[in-house]
């Protein structure tokens, strides 16, 4: 058996004659999987490490005598034993799972391994296999299946996250510990990340602000780092995709190589869509009606091209990874309404389904992310940083409006933003039965704008952040945790004027020529606490957990110094300067009952903010067009996610998924609304069926899933009341041997929307203006591991 | 077993607290009606107006609680960057590049408790303008903040 003793300072004490000490490194791996147990807490003595990533941990100067090592995990059972040092100690010890799953709890009605992590907030751990089943046209599309979370989308190839009905600035997204910074704040453009390139995420819906910063008052979307490669291997895949609603085909590959301490990984996406067909000839909007040729959306194709490598190098206790990525995108609008205005155009916008006319947009964002760990004795350390670089582009034909006179390019907005963060977090386990974490977080963000159209202002934000956090495990099944955070903030908008002449009238009645000042030079600042205390009861089966929190949010550039026409919305848009942090306080609740067949997971919440800050539409005009003013109410909510799951034999299993969440405004002129973009009740039914592995097909699934909307009467100004519908998606995958044995190939073909129903999706940017969701789908993948 | 009871008793407790907390403070989710079409309602589709005159504009408006206000746009469709919402197809002239159009963007209040309103506003026609295609837009909200719109397409000669 080897032991890894440092034999030079081994003979060097011995010649000292000192007492012998030795250096011990032990790896922790999980019984059943094999796989290394990382984040493992370890005692010998009085001495404390936790697991690296590999499952390794290191104890230095380990004196030479009997010694009691204990080894704890959220998700495993206690190990504790007798060690001789130097004589009896192994190079490996197995951990068993804890029965009840205290860590992680596969929903198994998906089989698609979606995890629930035992924090005291509800958090839930995504899998490759999951996002591989679930694959639509983007990211967050991908991820709507899940109970509490849905999209705002726009046309079939963007859409952003909404949790349990908060979306925008609400909910940050974590890409390798660096919070996503592009322009959030908008309806009319999605989330700029390469979804092949994603291969673990982990959902926390409720108030995160604590460890992720200020803005995660509705939850956070974190998408981590994937699996570490073995030693001296190289690994890959390649996918290709085509989907028949929108034409579109996709084709991915990705390949990662790792030596002993140094690994790379690369990866090259494109997406290229055509304009996507709906279950409609016509469409009605206010008193328009537009025609559709050939059932097209027209206008909607785009494409999508993303690389992003990194490499990285692991030793016993520092790891370090540095990332780069590039996503590129482009696509067009909906041609006879560019937003809400009625359009018509010379451009031939049914010559090709294929081709992106006016109005488009496109979006480059570039990153730099580099991730350190640093483990000690008793404590690990982390480090992030990360540069952002996102440049956004609107183009539309060139009209008047007003006063302005036709623009001479169709370049009507321009956004580039460039954000530079730096994480740092330190967690130690020093104190016996503490987890505890510190870290500040901050953040510089360089606004610029350009474009004939104003909207925002340019602006500089800064941010830091500071929180402590604490774990305690007061008894081996009850488990408590807060923390404390502040968080400070400084806003400074830039001037803006007007490049043309409108006409002003003033006291005197005499009219002057003059450019008009939209924004002018504000130094904001803000600052405030965020706090949460959370608790959480295991049992064998069962478990509980209760946590409140309090969490806020600076105003964003947007809703302080907005002033201008939205061009896509058709409306003037005016922020408030005086626009106060939003405070958000919420109880969380998590009920699960897991056994062999069965399981079943309740997470309610209450909500309430004492000054939800909304676009608020007034019933007053500037220059004919409608003002919608930023505008903060009290607003109160409430809800909650329910999921089935029954494994009715080894081969098939059912599940059920319910979210409903409420919110009401109780306080301003909107008094008794909701609050905009209210998801409506909505179920999803789900059955999955494993046929026997036959001599060429292995692993064969079917699956049907059955998603039901009800009815959304809960409604702001301007939304429109949205019905219910029910939509029927199939699907079935097998692995194939073609190839290799090892690596079977793998196809899927799914079926959306098999009845071709005419549905809305009340949380689309295009329902406002009647668009329905896809039609009829069928989608076809393959991808081949190497 | 017990445990599943327990749980299914606290999700039929949650389901009431849901059901039952259904609010009855009412909201106005009506929109108001704005509408030309009446006799005298003007301007009607393809109306020519004559530059160096006066022409009342009528529209017919409603709501179920109140108006809160209305306003006309009148603009150059030079470019033919949009038509109008009457159904009626508008001959239009060749598009040509505006020197001096007619811009006219004026909005006004409606006072007091008002739900039927009908937009009588007076409007003057400059000589000096461009003639051609014009559009005309009217629009309305009432005080909960819901708009209506009609677009019109017209000429000026």
């Amino acid at each position: 058996m080897y032991r890894n003793i440092t034999i030079p300072f081994l003979l060097l004490c011995s010649v000292l004659f000192c007492q012998e000490t030795y250096n011990i490194k032990i790896k922790v791996i999980d019984k059943y999987s094999s796989l290394p147990v990382s984040e493992a807490h370890v005692t010998i003595g009085n001495q404390q490490a936790v697991t690296n990533s590999e499952g390794d941990f290191y104890f230095d100067n380990i004196k030479a005598q009997k010694h009691r090592l204990t080894i704890t995990h959220v998700g495993y059972q206690t190990y504790t034993t007798e060690i001789i040092i130097p004589t009896s100690v192994a190079d490996f010890i197995y951990l068993e799972p804890k029965e009840s799953l205290l860590d992680e709890v596969v929903i198994s009605g998906d089989n698609d391994k979606k995890l629930l992590q035992k924090k005291s907030l509800s958090t839930l751990q995504v899998e490759k296999e999951f996002l591989e089943e679930n694959r639509e046209n983007s990211l967050m599309q991908t991820l709507k299946k899940i109970p509490g979370v849905s999209a705002i989308s726009i046309g079939s190839g963007q859409s952003k996250p909404v949790i349990r009905g908060l979306g925008f600035n609400r909910v940050v997204v974590v890409e390798n510990g660096i919070k996503h910074e592009a322009q959030q704040w908008a309806t009319d453009h999605g989330l700029e990340i390469d979804q092949y390139n994603v291969e673990q995420i982990e959902i926390t819906k409720g108030a995160a602000s604590l460890l992720y910063g200020s803005d995660a008052i509705a939850g956070v979307i974190a998408i981590t780092p994937g699996k570490l490669p073995a030693k001296n291997t190289l690994t890959g895949e390649a996918h290709l995709t085509t989907r028949s609603n929108n034409d579109l085909i996709g084709a991915s590959v990705g390949i990662k190589k790792r030596y002993t301490n140094w690994y790379y990984k690369a990866r090259l996406s494109h997406q290229n869509y055509g304009d996507y067909r709906v279950p409609t000839d016509k469409i009605y909007y206010e008193n328009y009606v537009f025609d559709l040729h050939k059932n097209y959306l027209r206008n909607t194709a785009g494409f999508n091209y993303d690389i992003s490598s990194s490499i990285g190098y692991i030793s016993d206790n520092f790891h370090t990874e540095t990332t780069f990525s590039n996503v590129y995108a482009k696509n067009g609008f909906f041609a006879n309404a560019h937003g809400l205005e009625v359009r018509t155009s010379r451009i031939d916008y049914d010559a090709s389904n294929r081709d992106i006319d006016l109005p488009y947009h496109k979006v480059n964002h570039f990153k730099v992310i580099n991730n350190s760990k640093i483990t000690l004795p008793n404590h690990t350390l982390t480090i992030d940083a990360g540069y952002q670089n996102n440049h956004r582009e609107e183009h539309s034909e060139a009209v008047p409006h007003g006063y302005m006179p036709t623009p001479e390019s169709s370049q009507e907005r321009l956004f580039v933003k460039n954000t530079y963060s730096l994480n740092v977090q330190d967690q130690t386990y020093a104190i016996s039965g503490h987890k505890i974490k510190t870290g500040i977080n901050l953040e510089y963000q360089n606004n610029t704008i350009g474009g004939w159209g104003f909207l925002i202002p340019e602006y500089n934000r800064f941010t830091a952040g500071l929180f402590l956090y604490d774990q305690y495990e007061i008894h081996k099944n009850l488990y408590v945790e807060g923390g404390l955070r502040y968080d400070y903030g400084i806003v400074n908008t830039k001037p803006y004027y007007e490049w043309f002449d409108s006409p002003v009238t003033d006291s005197n009645g005499v009219v002057t020529q003059q450019r008009l000042q939209r924004a002018s030079d504000e130094n904001l600042k803000f600052g405030s606490y965020s706090a949460s205390l959370g608790i959480s009861y295991l049992q064998k089966k069962t478990s509980y957990k209760l946590n409140i929190g309090k969490s806020f949010r600076i105003p964003l550039a947007s809703e302080l110094a907005s002033d201008g026409v939205n061009y896509h919305m058709y409306r003037y848009e005016e922020g408030s300067i005086n626009l106060k942090s939003e405070n958000s306080y919420q109880i969380d609740g998590e009920i699960n009952f897991s056994s062999k067949n069965l399981d079943i997971l309740i997470n309610p919440f209450v909500n309430y903010f004492d000054n939800y800050i909304y676009l608020n539409p007034i019933p007053e005009y500037y220059e004919t067009l409608q003002r919608y003013k930023y505008t903060q109410s009290e607003v109160f909510r409430y809800g909650s996610e329910l999921m089935i799951t029954y494994k009715v034999n080894t081969n098939f299993s059912v599940s059920g998924a319910l979210e409903y969440v409420k919110s009401k405004q109780l306080s301003g002129s909107k008094k008794n609304f909701t609050i905009p973009f209210s998801p409506p009740l909505s179920a999803i039914f789900s059955a999955k069926y494993n046929i026997k592995s036959q001599s060429f097909f292995r692993d064969t699934q079917l699956f049907a899933d059955l998603r039901m909307t009800a009815k959304q009467n809960d409604i702001v100004p301007p939304e429109r009341p949205t019905d219910g519908y029910s939509l029927l998606h199939l699907g079935a995958q097998t692995q194939i041997p073609l190839i290799s044995e090892k690596h079977p190939l793998k196809i899927q073909c799914k079926l959306n929307n098999i009845f071709d129903n005419k549905v809305y999706d009340h949380t689309s940017f295009y329902r406002l203006i009647q668009v329905p969701e896809p039609g009829r789908n069928i989608s076809i993948s393959i991808t081949q591991k190497f | 077993m017990k445990k599943i009871a327990s749980i299914l008793t606290i999700t039929i407790f949650l389901g009431s607290f849901i059901s039952c907390s259904s609010d009855n403070d009412e909201t106005d989710t009506e929109k108001p009606t704005i509408s030309v079409n009446y006799n005298e309602g003007f301007p009607k589709s393809c109306t020519v107006l004559k530059k160096g005159s006066q022409y009342t504009i009528r529209v017919k408006t409603s709501d179920n609680v109140a108006l809160a206000s209305y306003a006309i746009d009148i603009h150059h469709n030079f470019d033919h960057h949009t038509h109008d919402d009457q159904g009626s197809q508008c001959v239009l002239g060749a598009i040509k590049t505006p020197e001096t159009p007619m811009i006219f963007m004026e909005s006004y209040p409606i006072n007091g408790d008002t739900q039927q309103f009908e937009i009588k506003q007076t409007i003057a026609i400059p000589d000096h303008i461009d003639s051609g295609d014009y559009h005309c837009q009217i629009s309305v909200i009432d005080a909960t903040g819901w708009q209506s719109r009609t677009s019109i397409d017209i000429k000026i000669e």
